[in-house]
Parts: structure tokens; sequence; C-alpha cells
């Protein structure tokens, strides 16, 4: 006896990517979808019409990809194995050569089309014989050739008791083609019935050349807003230049492997991941963390891949290369995010599913209705059911749902692009709508509001003393390079950017809790707390007061002692970043609650939200105690979104409703948060919050005005004005209303690229 | 209202009824 065919013996579960190609509408989607997830073993389906890709979620021991594949082929639209071999960013280029040849074929088609349409025009102002027959001639090959995928789907549909845009464009055209067809080749049975034989040739390869240049329009916006995702892409250098023994050979970027030693020279693109091991340079990492100012970079330290190396040359040691790097990594995220679906897209999903079958009704209803009306009012038969016939063709061509599939997807894809232009990364189309909603900002304080490394802020020379500022630094430096304190690494760091000469160490000694001692250049040294002092019977006093300010606002102070006397103090803190202070303001300007958590006690945490221009803080919490604080937060009815570093802050994050990740350098593809902010930057959390509500409001616009478009045109096309107002479309009306509906709804998703977030 | 009248709407109401029976009915029994 096998396994039950919906749960696997292991609850095990897969995911994977297929590529999905001839989809064109909401309709064609939820086909696919609803096919993918009929399939045994599969637990969760997710078609994205822009990305042409399912993501699919099934149990390996029942399902196969192999499966999976043949499934949506089964549908009518193609499908293809997602290679194992391909970088997210090979995958990339392949979908956009991809999208590129189906854009070319497409544009190939609606100009013959629109040729086809001149030509069919001019043939019928002219009074021939052959007119009917050249006519038909066009109308078929705008059909077999140009429209024929539009054929092949509705006919793939139908077999699956399924309709998409296509289906309604086809009966609408099939219809009005047989009818010619009759007409040109029995127009007796017209005739003798007291029945036209009019010709709707001309409407059907109009009706197919408007359908086309909507196809058109859409690849070209697709291609457009995907644009983020290909500017990524295209950082990605071609060679790279590797030492191998005492030779330097370009090589492509492929071949490179961990461990590789690589040569960049200034102005060049560093071309994978690594770590200096020789030289230093200012590396301008603003294409993918948005931080327009150069990062100084030196031994030791690490580089990304796809940045450009400014001012010196090094030699630096590959360390993620291919799929593990960090451009694949911000690659594949932003792809996942663009596939992903926004809730609010399941109204659309809704509608379509039975939007067709409803419209088809429509049609012929209509066609009653107007048979009728038009016979008993004292028309003929004939005059009767032309009249019907056209009626019912315009609402089967103006109905179709290509706007209501595009509405929500276009939004999702301009917006999280146009986010990754300014550094905020949203993960999907979920948390690109929750971020919208959000009332209240908690704000982690170190390495958020703050840079999370302590700096030296002042140096105070006690007075009498003769030394000058940087003599004291340089002293305490020097002594302090032996230390591992960060209070110790601040001083050292703060001497070396002053270039100070630090004097020899003689003997150095740590003393728990209070400081160092030592002896530099012949100077006896003392630095540490009040309570070393006093063990060295060193005078505090002539410092107290300004000491005593210092810590009120938030800054740790260490005194210095030479030869037994009190030489100074510096004061060292964790400095609030300079952009904090105003990103706050316009977080409380866009009407957010904002508050400050911390590990730290209630004074220093006080005197930095002060400075950064917070009124609410949660001072002295564990990293638990976050969670807790979130909860609460949560309990009031607030829509919490915490910031935090995306390391220590992850459980904060993930009880967050929103989890905004700051991370910096190598940092920015972390995996936690729903969103990253790859700049070191609050201003970011705002710009995440601005492009999420206008985001919304695109979406919701387009949706009503894809609703609005089918509840006026369908009536509309039925001839519910007619009575009153004389007012009919023909079928080629509405085709290009139909095709303007969906232009529309792309172009207005588009403005969200120009966003403009402060 | 003739008897054409009649019967175009009976076609019709026949029409309706089929398209709906084989995307709504059919289409999920099959499944």
């Amino acid at each position: 006896m096998s396994a039950p065919t919906t749960l696997s013996p292991s609850g095990h579960r897969e995911r994977i990517r297929i590529p999905v190609s001839g989809m064109t509408c909401a309709a064609c989607q939820s086909r696919v979808q609803r096919a993918l997830a009929e399939q045994p073993g599969v637990s969760d389906a997710s078609v994205n019409l822009m990305m042409e890709t399912a993501a699919v979620t099934y149990d390996p021991a029942v399902a196969t990809p192999e499966r999976l594949v043949h499934a949506i082929r089964d549908t009518g639209y193609g499908a293809e194995l997602p290679s194992d071999e391909l970088s997210p960013i090979e995958e990339q280029e392949a979908r956009d050569r991809a999208q590129q040849a189906e854009l070319l074929t497409l544009t190939r088609k609606a100009i013959a089309s629109g040729i086809a349409v001149v030509a069919a025009w001019t043939v019928s102002m002219m009074d021939v014989g052959a007119r009917p027959y050249v006519l038909l001639a066009l109308a078929i090959l705008v059909m077999a050739w140009a429209g024929r995928h539009i054929f092949l789907r509705a006919y793939a549909a139908l077999t699956h008791h399924s309709a998409d845009m296509n289906t309604l464009v086809a009966a609408g055209t099939g219809a009005a083609f047989v009818y010619s067809l009759v007409a040109t080749f029995a127009p007796r049975v017209f005739t003798a019935n007291g029945i036209a034989p009019d010709l709707y040739y001309e409407s059907v390869i109009i009706i197919i050349a408007l359908v086309l240049a909507g196809n058109v329009m859409e690849a070209r916006a697709k291609r457009r807003t995907s644009g983020a995702l290909r500017a990524l892409v295209d950082l990605q250098p071609d060679t790279a230049r590797v030492i191998r023994g005492d030779q330097e050979l370009d090589v492509p970027v492929a071949s490179v492997r961990p461990g590789d030693v690589l040569l960049v020279r200034p102005g060049e693109r560093i071309p994978v991941d690594g770590e200096i091991v020789s030289g230093r340079s200012a590396v301008d990492e603003s294409m993918l963390t948005g931080e327009s100012m150069p990062v100084e970079k030196g031994t030791g330290d690490g580089v990304i891949g796809a940045t450009i190396n400014r001012t010196g040359a090094f030699r630096y040691r590959a360390t993620n290369v291919g799929a593990d790097s960090v451009l694949a990594k911000i690659i594949r995220l932003m792809r996942d995010a663009q596939s992903s679906r926004a809730p609010i897209q399941a109204l659309a999903d809704r509608v379509s599913s039975v939007f067709v079958p409803v419209v088809i009704s429509l049609s012929i209803a209509t066609f009653a209705i107007w048979f009728v009306a038009a016979h008993v009012t004292g028309g003929t038969p004939g005059t009767a059911f032309v009249r019907a016939f056209a009626v019912a063709v315009a609402v089967l061509i103006i109905a179709c749902p290509c706007a209501m599939g595009l509405a929500v997807p276009t939004a999702v894809m301009v917006a999280t692009g146009r986010g990754a232009e300014v550094g905020v990364l949203i993960k999907g189309g979920e948390a690109l709508q929750r971020v919208g909603d959000v009332t209240t900002v908690v704000l982690d304080k170190t390495g958020t509001i703050t840079e999370g490394a302590p700096a030296v802020t002042d140096i105070v020379v006690a007075p009498g003393s003769t030394r000058t500022e940087d003599d004291l630094l340089a002293l305490a430096a020097s002594l302090e390079s032996q230390s591992e304190h960060p209070l110790a690494e601040a001083i050292v760091r703060r001497a070396t950017e002053r270039t100070l000469a630090r004097a020899a160490v003689e003997s150095f000694e740590s003393v728990t809790g209070r400081g160092a001692t030592g002896v530099a250049g012949g100077v006896a040294l003392a630095i540490g707390n009040a309570a070393l002092m006093s063990a060295w019977s060193v005078d505090v006093s002539p410092l107290a007061t300004r000491a005593s300010a210092l810590a009120g606002d938030g800054k740790t102070a260490v005194y210095v002692a030479a030869d037994g006397a009190l030489a100074g103090m510096i004061a060292v803190a964790d400095p609030i970043r300079a952009t904090s202070r105003a990103a706050i303001e316009r977080l409380r300007a866009l009407g957010l609650a904002v508050v400050m958590l911390t590990g730290d006690d209630q004074r220093t945490a006080q005197s930095i939200a002060r400075a950064a221009g917070i009124e609410r803080v949660v001072a002295g919490v564990l990293p638990e105690g976050k969670v807790a604080e979130i909860a609460r937060l949560q309990s009031d009815g607030a829509v919490v979104a915490m910031v935090g570093d995306g390391i220590n802050d992850a459980p904060a994050l993930a009880q967050a409703d929103v989890g905004m990740a700051m991370g910096t350098g190598a940092a920015i593809a972390t995996e936690a948060g729903d969103v990253v902010l790859m700049r070191g930057d609050l201003g970011a959390v705002a710009q995440a919050i601005e492009l999420s509500r206008r985001t919304m409001r695109t979406m919701k616009q387009n949706l009503f005005w894809a609703f609005v478009y089918n509840v006026i045109g369908i009536p509309v096309a039925a001839g519910v004005l007619y009575p009153a107002f004389g007012l009919l479309l023909t079928p080629v009306i509405a085709s290009a209303a139909m095709a303007f509906s969906s232009f529309s709804v792309v172009t207005n998703s588009l403005r969200l690229k120009r966003a403009h977030l402060s | 209202m003739t008897s054409l009248d009649w019967i175009v709407i009976a076609a019709a109401l026949a029409a309706i009824a089929i398209v709906n029976w084989y995307f709504f009915i059919a289409g999920r029994r099959r499944t």
C-alpha cells in the first residue's frame, strides 16, 4: 500500500521556481495556479504574472518537478525545469533575453497586423469584386500567424474547463470571422432570410491588431518594471584580475574560486566578495547600500563584489562567489519579493476566475435582448440579427480582465524596484502592504539610532597642564594600544585618525573594572575611572564638574594621569548617527509613534533619546524583554515596526508586525526582517513607510479603475445607453478601450518609479 | 413577439446554461 497522496510520511517539503511562459492576464495566472494546486503533493503554489514564474511548495515523496512542469504545459502554457547550475544573476540574464525575444516577436506581429489594418481599409474603400477575398486573406493571415497564440491559448483553456482573456477575444473574433465567411461564400443563406451579408473581416483584423498592440505595451512595461533588477545584474563585472604565482591574469568572473587572490586598481569594479590582504582604498558601495560616501577599507576589511574601488589599489582574497555572493543574494531576495503576491491581489484573483463565464453569459443575453427588441420594434429578422450580433461581440471584447490582472503585480514590482534604488529592500508584496499600516516604530538604540561603535567625543586637558589635546590623546593611545577594551579601541582609533605618533610601551597592566596602568615613552600612566585615580592618589576634583556633565550627556569619561598628576580626561560615547534626528522627526511628521528600546540604564538612555528627539524610552531591557515590550505595544492595538540590526535583534524583528533589519556592508543580505535597510541611516525607515503608503494608494487606484472600467464598459457595450442617447460601441472601439485600460493601469504603477521619497 | 423571438430567447437561455455548466460544474467535477 502506498503512502497517502497528500501527506508524506516525512512531512518533508521542497520549494521550486518554475519559469512559465505565455501568460497574459490574471485569468491565465489563476489557471496555472489552480492546475498546480490540484496536483497531488503540492501544498502551496503561487504564480506570478509579471515575473512569469510559478513558486511551488511540494512533497518530493509525492510530486516531482517534471510532473509539475507537465501540469503547467497541460494548461496550454510553456514551462521549463529550472536549471540548477544557473546563479540568480545568470538566471535573470536568461529571463531578460527571453523577455527581449518575446517583445521582439510581439512587436513584429503587431506591426504586421497594423499594416494589415491599413491594407484592409484601403481594400474596403475600393469597389472591386475581389474585395471579400482579399479581406478574407488578410484576416486569415492575421488570425493564423499574428494572433495564433490567442486562439491556441483559448483552446487550451477551453479543454480545461476554464476561460481567460484569450477566450473572450477568440470567441468575439471567431464569431465575426465565421459570420463573414458564410457571407462571403454562401451569401444566399443570409439574403434568402432578408439579412444583409455584411463582412466583419476588418473588425477581426483591427481587434487582433489592438490586442497585439496591448500585448506589446504590456511586454514593454514588464521590461521597464524589472529595470531595477536588471540594473543590479548589470553591476556584475565580467572579468577579474587574479594573481597566480607572480602573474596577473584576467579571467572570467565565473572562474574565480574562494581563496583566489585578486588585484583591484582605482576606478575598477570589485569582481567578487572578499577580504583585503594588502593595500588601502575608499570603496563606493552606493549601488548596493544607497550610502553616498565612499567607505574607507584596509587590510582585514571585507569588500563586496560589484562595488567600485575609488582611490587606492589593493589585493584581496575572494570569499563568496557565484550564488553565495552578496550581489546574488540581493538579486534573489528582490526577485522573490517581486514574484510574491500582495494580499490585496486575492480580490482580483477571485473576480477574474468567475469573470469570463459571466461575461460570455452576458454576451449571449445581450444578443437575445437586442434581437427581440429590434425585431418587435419593427426591424426585419435580418437587421435585428446583425445589430444583436455586433453588440454581443462588443461585450465579449470590452470585458477582457487584463487591467485587473496587472493592477497589483505591476505596483509591487515598481515599488520594490524603487525601494532598492534608495537602499530599501522590501521582501515581497505582503511586507509592502503591512509596512503602510504601521502606527508605531520601535527603534533599537545601539547601531540603529547610534553608530554602534564607541568613538572619542571630548578631550579635556586638565587645568594647569602644559600638554595639548593631541599630546594627551597620543599618550593615552600609546598605553591603550595594548588593551582590547572597546573604550581603548575608540581612543586608539581616534589617535590613528589624527595620525599621532605613539610612544613605545615599556610596561602594561590591565586593572579589571577600572582601567589600565603602565609606562609608555618614559611616562608612568594610569588611564581609567575615578576609582583607579583614587587608588593612585590622583586628585580628580579639577575635572569633577565636567565629568558629571559628560555623564549626563550619556558619555563615558576616562581620566588620564601622567607621572602621578591628573593630565586630563577623554570622553567616549556611541555617537548618534548624523541622520537620526532628522529621520525621527520625519517619522513623527508621518503620524507615527516612535519608541526607543535599549539595554542601557535610564540616564544614558534618556540623554540619547533627548538628543535624537525621542519622547518614549524603554531602558534596561534585555533581548527577551524587547520581544515582550513589542508584544505589549501590539496588545494595545499598535501595528509595530521594529528597526534593529538583524542579528542581535532577530527575535524582536520576528515579533513585530514588520521587522526592519538595518544592515551595512556584507550584512545587507541578512535573512532577518521583512524589510532590509541597506544604508546605515534611519531615514530609510521613513522612506519605506512612505513608499508603502503610496504603493497601496496606487494599487487601490488601479483596482478601482479596472473594476470601474468593466462596470461601465460592459453595460455601455451591451447598449444600456442606446435607448436614451443612441450610444453604442462597435467591436473595434471596444477593443481599443480594452487596450487603453491595461495601458493606464501599467502607467499608473510606473508613476511609483518617480515617487519622491524624503 | 413572434415564435422566432421565443426561439431566440430559449436558445440564449440554453446557451447560458451550457456555458455555466461547462465552466463551473463540469470543470469542478473533473477535478
